[in-house]
């Protein structure tokens, strides 16, 4: 039985475990959703007015996005692997062909469908409700994939080092909303402190927004990063850093005691 | 012929708790072998150090003529203790997942059969029984057909005729040549699958042979139990060893057990108490068995542990309290 297989098989364990959770697939979209209806349509953006909503509505677009790229993993992945543990699911498999890599890739094969998915939600919403002229480039599906994979990887060690499933969700909470909004998400970076601007850089939902927002605003003018297409640096950086936090997630999925 | 599982001196402890202490065993191919042991034993700590889920602290294992983290998983069949799968997929689902993680696979449809559970083929896990529950995990561990099964107490919460149904299942692999290694509670299980049984306590492997053997040596005499009132003394005059437990749910009620009887003897005994006028309301006759080599070896480490007369015996003293004085109504 080849990887492929292998995968494949627990891709379609982990698909229909999670849309046989009724109220998980309700709130996996309707999260995203709310937070568009209460951005976009109520507190509205103000271009001419400044506070924390100045920007165009398309400038916002990687932040929704961002949402679901970046809570959806944490919060699914973590609470997953807690919930093997506890059923000493990952003691069976470890005694199975299935190495621990397969099972991160399988259930980032369910992640990337599921974001994928409330992703366009997400973008219909936003030219529906905020009238965002985005810019729609291919770019724009490797970067949520590349970032799913980036964050599976975090909430596969969060699963791996909380002691329970309400602690590997705590822990996504925990960290997630910082990262959301410290990445040039909904705040720019001129409206945080100068010493920041480093542990800006350090996020990777950081790349991850400024890339969206390089394929996706027609109207954003990106740096340049050594020369190099900021569509394609961005990415390009996102992808080295998700293979890092992938290898080092699956690597922390307990396999003994 | 080397042994399929081999086990030399393996140790583990968790801080301070001694989970294995030099424990050493050999299975060979197509045999059966039981681990039984009080809760805490070491079973499940030694049966994943087999399997390679967990790392001895010293000692070293084979299985397959390979280190357990190197063994071909093809070849393996494990069902952990207190495993349970993803609860919302059916039955069949479950088993045909678990097959797919495998290079050759039996046919799911025929491995439900085996385990009883056709009815329940398109039945979520999370609602099916107990029993029925542990059935699909026993199925999940023979999707792949393995050459050597590891499964740590697999009838739990199995009902009598779901238990059989496994048992049954177990010695038809074991005589096809499949190694089994399973630890269990059930003592009728372990006397029935088992070529070979093994008593850890403590972390140590105190005892193992055939289960004729453990018994032969362990399990004591014979005995005959008559519901009497009548004291022990009454039986004084008996060719036979007579004791009268201290023990016993109805402690109101006087039981006389004599020792190491053959069935052919019985009509002896029946003719003294006529003899005797002592009355008596029934007799039964039992062979020793496996509980009992289990309650001789393992009963003194409970006591130990709780520190009390086992259970619900509490007034009961202990072996060493009692030392080497007579128990109470023992006459032999």
């Amino acid at each position: 039985m080849s990887v492929a297989s292998r995968v494949r098989a627990e891709t379609g364990a982990g698909w229909r475990s999670f849309i046989r959770r009724r109220t998980a697939v309700f709130f996996t979209f309707f999260f995203p959703v709310i937070l568009i209806v209460i951005f976009g349509a109520l507190v509205r953006t103000d271009p001419a007015g400044g506070g924390l909503f100045a920007e165009p509505p398309v400038y916002y677009v990687p932040g929704y996005l961002a949402v679901v790229v970046l809570f959806t993993p944490l919060s699914r992945m973590g609470s997953e692997v807690a919930r093997h543990r506890e059923g000493n699911r990952f003691e069976k498999l470890a005694t199975t062909p299935l190495t621990r890599a397969e099972w991160l890739l399988a259930q980032t094969v369910v992640n990337a469908v599921i974001i994928g998915l409330a992703s366009l939600l997400i973008l219909g919403l936003v030219i529906v409700l905020t009238g965002a002229e985005i810019a729609f480039s291919p770019l724009l599906v490797p970067y949520i994939l590349v970032g799913v994979v980036c964050f599976c990887g975090v909430g596969a060690i969060l699963g791996s080092y909380t002691d329970s499933q309400d602690g590997a969700v705590a822990a996504s909470n925990g960290i997630g909303l910082p990262l959301l909004f410290l990445s040039e998400t909904f705040i720019t970076l001129e409206q945080l402190p100068d010493w920041f601007e480093p542990l800006v850089n350090l996020s990777p939902l950081t790349y991850f927004t400024r890339g969206v927002r390089a394929v996706t605003d027609p109207g954003a003018n990106p740096a340049t990063i050594a020369g190099v297409d900021p569509a394609l640096a961005n990415l390009a950086i996102l992808a080295v850093l998700a293979g890092i936090v992938f290898a080092l997630g699956a690597r922390s999925i307990p396999q003994t005691d | 012929m080397s042994a399929v599982v081999a086990a030399t001196e393996l140790a583990k402890t968790y801080g301070e708790t001694v989970a294995l202490d030099s424990a050493s065993l050999t299975v060979d191919r197509g045999e059966v072998f039981a681990l039984i042991g009080p809760n805490g034993a070491g079973k499940t700590t030694l049966v994943r150090a087999l399997t390679g889920t967990t790392d001895p602290d010293s000692g070293s294992a084979r299985v397959l003529d390979e280190p357990p983290a190197a063994v071909d998983r093809d070849r393996l069949g494990v069902l952990p203790q207190a495993f349970s799968p993803p609860d919302r997929l059916t039955v069949r689902e479950l088993l045909t997942y678990y097959a797919g993680l495998y290079e050759e696979t039996r046919d799911p449809d025929d491995v439900l059969a085996d385990v009883g559970l056709v009815d329940a083929a398109d039945t979520w896990y999370e609602d099916l029984s107990g029993g029925q529950q542990r059935r699909v995990c026993v199925g999940a561990t023979l999707v792949n057909d393995p050459d050597v099964l590891f499964l740590d107490e697999p009838t739990t919460g199995i009902d009598p005729a779901g238990r059989r149904t496994v048992w049954r299942l177990i010695e038809a692999l074991a005589d096809a040549g499949t190694t089994v290694v399973l630890t269990t509670h059930d003592m009728a299980e372990a006397e029935r699958l088992a070529d070979r049984v093994g008593l850890l306590s403590n972390g140590e492997l105190v005892a193992r042979g055939t289960p004729a053997e453990l018994i032969d040596e362990h399990g004591g005499t014979s005995r005959l139990e008559i519901e009497t009132d009548a004291p022990a003394d009454a039986f004084a005059d008996l060719p036979f060893a007579v004791e009268q437990p201290a023990r016993g749910r109805q402690r109101d009620h006087q039981g006389i057990v004599v020792r190491d009887i053959s069935p052919a003897e019985i009509g002896t005994v029946v003719d003294a108490l006529e003899t005797d006028g002592i009355e008596y309301s029934g007799l039964a006759w039992a062979e020793p068995d496996l509980e009992d080599v289990y309650l001789t070896l393992a009963d003194s480490a409970e006591r130990a542990r709780t520190g009390r007369g086992g259970g619900l015996d509490a007034d009961e003293p202990t072996d060493d309290e009692l030392g080497d004085a007579p128990r109470a109504g023992e006459t032999a």
